[in-house]
């Protein structure tokens, strides 16, 4: 994890960043169909109780979410009666202290740290403040990067979390 | 934590409670006055059984959890000889906590953090450093415990303050016949409760989580989103039919322990599990070997239990979960997944997929549940100062009937609210 990488180069490196942000700001602002075109079919997103250094098989998550699961989670919200996001939060998130952490011909692995700003506007209206460690699996196609992997590990998921039926 | 004592009417007030429950209609206020919170902990939590863990959680001495009956945290360990112990989760010298994850294993003792005391598993002062400073009594200390705990097939209950009579007094026939059913869906009748624990914090009052979680009224509008995103799930004969279709019921078992009783709607054998036999074929093998045909047959039909065990324990299907208050307008709910004994692993692994699905903060389900119960308990707030909110718990009483396990009606019917209620306010007068 801490070995060194072959740099890559410049104009990778701003595609990469920039297909974070816009998966950032689409997740921000529950661009649901928009977030999901960003997906791989073999995509994994997974939210684990502490870090994520255990066989998702072996116990429970917040979310552990293949491809076909994913596309339930997002039929869900777009429903129109997903209460615990209608209306859907106004979120912001920061995406800081990118690295790289490994390439390969198809694709990187880039991890960082996020900030999330949740005004929780469904029944408390209070603003919920989220922060973790992201991990992406980004894969190189004939239409540009897609997302195969999306880890998050919140700083605090041992505790119990208030409703996170949005894209974290 | 919002101390329950900071309260508007002082500790020395007094809620009358039959002014505020009655067979139809509830007082708001139950959900949101500090003083009612602060009768609960003591009448309900520290005065009655409240469920503290399954053996299974801690297989190997010195396995630890750290749980809170009520207010009070407690630690339930593996002793040195096997044994289950709860204790109380503070040093006997200053209070200092013990334990503060959420679980463990390898201990051999635990120490205190601040002057060192070291207790053995069974909670006995075992050292204590400058001994010669303290004279012969202090060798005697233990840490507190629990007056009452026992167990029902692995479930570990406790009645803190004792005086609650026997554990089979409080759960009674119907409380048995609940926890029967989880456990004899394991060949070998044997719950493997490893699968870890995911807890929700809800801005909310506990007592709507007993409401809540078997409610079977509001499955068609509060989870209308999965009914479309997921048409034909497990739940749809049982639950999402129309009316007078649903053959589903509600039970009130008495003691305030009540039920979904899904398995009169279902429309197939294991429904519950969202499969056939022919895809889960070792385990129906299995099941038919340890228990004979006919009975695995009504096991595969029937499932597992929806139901609470009163005040705390969520039986919900494939999951057990914990209903924690922490403040009037505060409640965690934790679950973990009913992992069984005896099965292959694919199969604990379906169970552990259905478990995330169904509960937890990001859940297809619960995540609803939770935004609902939050509006409620801001309407409830709204109407406490003004002091006129009622609820209304009549749904399905001209058509409630009596049977040999007690109260039963349609699936829809606020049986469950009226035999939660009807034991709670048994409990906050009677012993008060």
């Amino acid at each position: 994890m801490s070995g060194i990488i072959n740099p890559v180069s410049a104009k990778e490196w701003r595609d990469i960043r920039a297909f974070i942000y816009l998966e950032a700001r689409l997740a921000d602002e529950s661009e649901y169909g928009a977030w999901e075109a960003l997906l791989t079919d073999d995509v994994h997103y997974w939210v684990p109780y502490g870090k994520a250094n255990y066989e998702p098989d072996s116990r429970i998550s917040f979310i552990n979410d293949n491809r076909h699961r994913l596309a339930t989670r997002i039929r869900q919200l777009q429903t129109g009666h997903r209460h615990a996001q209608t209306p859907a939060s106004s979120m912001r998130r920061m995406i800081t202290n990118l690295e790289l952490l490994e390439q390969s011909e198809s694709g990187y692995v880039v991890a960082g740290n996020f900030v999330l700003y949740e005004h929780a506007i469904q029944a408390t209206h209070n603003v919920r403040v989220w922060a973790g460690r992201v991990t992406y699996g980004l894969r190189r196609t004939d239409d540009g990067l897609r997302m195969s992997r999306k880890v998050v590990e919140l700083v605090n998921s041992t505790e119990a979390l208030p409703t996170l039926a949005f894209l974290i | 934590m919002q101390s329950p004592i900071d309260s508007e009417h002082g500790p020395e007030a007094s809620v009358i409670y039959e002014d505020l429950i009655a067979t139809h209609r509830i007082h708001g206020s139950l959900y949101t006055d500090p003083a009612v919170f602060a009768d609960e902990m003591k009448r309900i939590f520290l005065d009655g059984w409240v469920f503290v863990g399954h053996e299974s959680e801690i297989p190997e001495i010195g396995d630890w959890v750290t749980r809170q009956l009520g207010l009070e945290p407690v630690i339930m360990v593996r002793d040195e000889h096997g044994r289950v112990q709860v204790l109380a989760n503070r040093c006997a010298h200053r209070g200092t906590m013990l334990c503060w994850q959420a679980r463990g294993g390898g201990r051999r003792a635990f120490q205190c953090t601040y002057h060192g005391w070291v207790y053995s598993l069974d909670g006995k002062l075992r050292s204590l450093p400058g001994r010669s400073g303290f004279d012969g009594e202090i060798s005697r200390i233990s840490l507190d415990r629990p007056n009452q705990v026992d167990r029902y097939q692995g479930f570990v209950f406790a009645n803190q303050n004792g005086g609650a009579g026997p554990l089979e007094g409080h759960l009674g026939a119907g409380g048995m016949a609940l926890i029967d059913r989880a456990v004899e869906l394991s060949p070998t009748g044997e719950l493997a409760i490893n699968g870890g624990w995911i807890g929700q914090r809800i801005d909310s009052n506990w007592k709507m989580w007993p409401e809540s979680d078997n409610d079977g009224y509001h499955l068609a509008v509060v989870h209308a989103s999965l009914q479309k995103a997921v048409p034909g799930t497990q739940y749809e004969a049982a639950l999402f039919s129309p009316e007078l279709d649903n053959t589903s019921q509600a039970r009130d078992h008495g003691m305030g322990h009540v039920e979904l009783e899904l398995r009169t709607g279902y429309d197939a054998e294991l429904a519950w599990l969202g499969t056939t036999r022919e895809k889960v074929a070792g385990y129906c093998d299995a099941l038919e070997n340890a228990r004979g045909a006919e009975a695995a047959k009504r096991i595969l039909w029937d499932g597992p239990p929806h139901a609470l065990i009163f005040p705390n324990l969520f039986l919900g299907e494939m999951n057990l979960a914990i209903i924690q208050p922490l403040s009037p307008g505060v409640t965690a709910h934790h679950h973990t997944p009913l992992l069984l004994g005896g099965v292959d692993a694919a199969l604990n692994r379906r169970i552990l997929r259905q478990s995330e699905g169904g509960m937890g903060p990001a859940s297809f389900l619960l995540a609803d549940d939770a935004v609902v119960a939050e509006r409620m308990q801001r309407g409830f707030e709204a109407g406490h100062q003004a002091g006129h909110v009622w609820t209304d718990m009549t749904r399905g009483r001209h058509r409630e009937r009596q049977d040999i396990h007690g109260k039963v009606s349609h699936v829809s019917d606020e049986t469950i609210n009226r035999g939660f209620w009807s034991h709670y306010r048994s409990v906050m007068t009677e012993r008060a």
